[in-house]
């Protein structure tokens, strides 16, 4: 089923009990970090937490952990809550080959019901904001929906770009924003300051949870997230136009804040507890001016805990990692079969492949890094066999310790792109990568001693599902 | 902003210039502070790790120096034509 609003996918994860309300009285700090932080903590089967007793505030509600387990990242997909990680990414795969779907454009979103403008302008007032790490420099807006287009082409609703990038708030009216510069947002605010003019942006929190998974999805430069969500949802995602900018935001968001990215201003912002698990440092980064915000009655602040990994962010972004460079190496080399690129947004990849002819495996771990999100991540890619599960970590260590010799199978390379948080990097934004070819060579690669490797007896396929029957006390 | 015989402090910088950047909708629960030269907010309820200099993490103590220091991201680019 497709949730047209965060409020929709909470109570259908209510529905699925996947949904905790903590009705006791809870302080700011430490409290709700710590328990999304905690719930993080629970394994697989997390819940997503919703609070609305806080101390101070007399009309908060916070969702937490939304996505923060594979359970909850399966109801958002509208696919049962046991499904496997495998099947949720191989489902993702198969919805994405029907992008784009055209997204419907709706009248009267119900966050126009409630509007500030110039001196009213306030973010305090709209959201119960709050700490999430020790070391962090304030409070963040991490799960929002940041939509701008590109000023060559005002336009080109295919180059509107809408990514979640960090917020600082740093003011009533002022957000500090951390646009990487692999990212679509940095190539916008690019040109406008080359022309020295501001950058508009809408700002859309609380989302319906496809909006928030497109938001952290690398897409082409060209794509729309819009259309991708509409693919990913199974249904036309339903879109609104922000009355400042006249931007595209999603029609069911809980608040919708606009203004501009001052064009050729940097200020002090950070650090934050990012998910590198490593805090990034004090940075000089772009301003964002609030000049409106809409937004329901009563809004639902939606955050997200990160930290040490796996915390909420990892689930959010796994799948949505895996796919789109699985599906860009499969464009040129269909031998690809499987990539798993969860592990710290994909700063680790692992890629299955079929072989053409000796060195192609590296050949394709060489191009896992020259995707667009390669450009930026990808520090390491492991190459397995065809026959090797990227999902099943047992069977991937057996590869690295029985197909790899490290005189030959390390392909090293110095001076790499990678994005500035990667904490090893030196200087920050450059890395070695390195590709580790743990597949079987193949001629004319003769080398090693492979020729009779033991496979899985012709029987043992049956046998698995008789014994399963067994077990389940069916014959 | 500071209380009789108290003199606010950045517990991050040790600047003395705060400012308050909201209060709680209920009166009276907390304040949320901001420090004038390093940015760091703080709401006045946090545990004393976030909020009093002599009990702030060293490894997250800011100078001026650092401020200045910090690199930029992203970079700003050379004005079109210009450059
Ligand atoms: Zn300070």
């Amino acid at each position: 089923m497709a949730y047209d609003d965060l409020r929709s996918y909470l109570e259908e994860l209510g529905e699925q009990q996947q949904l905790l309300h903590v009705d006791e009285q809870v302080d700011p700090e430490p409290d709700l970090a710590a328990a999304a932080n905690a719930a993080a903590r629970l394994g697989e089967n997390a819940p997503a937490l919703y609070f609305d007793n806080v101390t101070g505030f007399t009309n908060a509600r916070i969702a937490l952990n939304a996505h923060g387990s594979w359970a909850n990242h399966a109801v958002a997909m509208g696919l049962p809550t046991a499904t496997s990680t495998k099947e949720q990414v191989e489902e993702f795969i198969r919805r994405w080959e029907n992008f784009p779907v055209t997204p419907e454009r709706r009248q009267d979103p119900p966050w126009s019901e409630n509007v500030l403008e110039g001196e009213d302008v306030n973010l305090f007032d709209v959201l119960p904001l709050f700490r999430l790490n020790d070391g962090d420099g304030g409070f963040y807006l991490d799960k929002a929906a940041v939509v701008s287009r590109d000023p060559d082409e005002p336009d080109n609703f295919d180059k509107q770009n809408v990514g979640t990038y960090r917020l600082e708030v740093k003011g009533t009216d002022k957000l500090g924003m951390q646009p990487v510069p692999m990212h679509d947002i940095a190539l916008h605010l690019g040109k406008a300051e080359q022309s020295d003019e501001d950058l508009p942006v809408a700002i859309a929190l609380g989302n319906d949870p496809m909006i928030s998974i497109v938001a952290g999805t690398p897409l082409g430069y060209d794509q729309s997230e819009y259309e991708m969500a509409g693919a990913l949802r199974g249904t036309p995602a339903p879109i609104a136009t922000a009355p400042l900018t006249g931007f595209d935001v999603p029609w069911g968001s809980e608040v919708v804040l606009e203004g501009v990215i001052e064009g050729r201003k940097r200020e002090i912002e950070g650090p934050f507890g990012e998910f590198t698990g490593h805090y990034s440092g004090g940075r000089n980064m772009t301003v964002v001016r609030i000049d409106r915000i809409s937004h329901r009655t009563d809004p639902i602040f939606e955050s997200l805990y990160l930290g040490m990994p796996w915390t909420e962010i990892d689930y959010l972004i796994g799948p949505a990692t895996c796919v789109p460079l699985h599906q860009q190496l499969r464009a040129e080399f269909p031998e690809v079969q499987a990539v798993n690129a969860m592990y710290t947004h994909g700063l680790l990849a692992i890629v299955s492949t079929k072989k053409r002819y000796g060195g192609f495996a590296r050949a394709v771990g060489l191009r896992t890094m020259t995707t667009p999100h390669g450009l930026g991540y990808c520090k390491m890619v492991i190459v397995v066999d065809e026959d090797v599960d990227p999902f099943n970590l047992p069977q991937v260590m057996w590869a690295l310790s029985s197909k790899v010799n490290a005189a030959n199978d390390l392909v090293n390379l110095p001076n790499m792109s990678v994005l500035e948080l990667d904490p090893g990097s030196q200087p920050p934004g450059i890395s070695n990568k390195l590709v580790i070819d743990a597949t079987t060579p193949v001629s004319p690669d003769n080398r090693g001693h492979y020729s009779q490797p033991v496979t899985d007896l012709p029987e043992t396929g049956a046998w698995v599902e008789k014994l399963q029957n067994l077990m389940h006390g069916r014959s | 902003m500071g209380k009789e015989g108290f003199t606010p402090m950045c517990p991050r910088c040790a600047h003395e210039s705060i400012s308050k950047l909201a209060g709680s909708p209920v009166a009276g629960a907390w304040e949320v502070l901001q420090c004038q030269r390093c940015l760091y907010t703080w709401r006045t309820t946090e545990p004393d790790r976030r909020t009093k200099r002599d009990s702030y993490p060293e490894a997250f103590k800011m100078t001026q120096a650092d401020i200045d220091n910090a690199p930029e991201v992203p970079a700003i680019p050379a004005l079109r034509g210009r450059g």
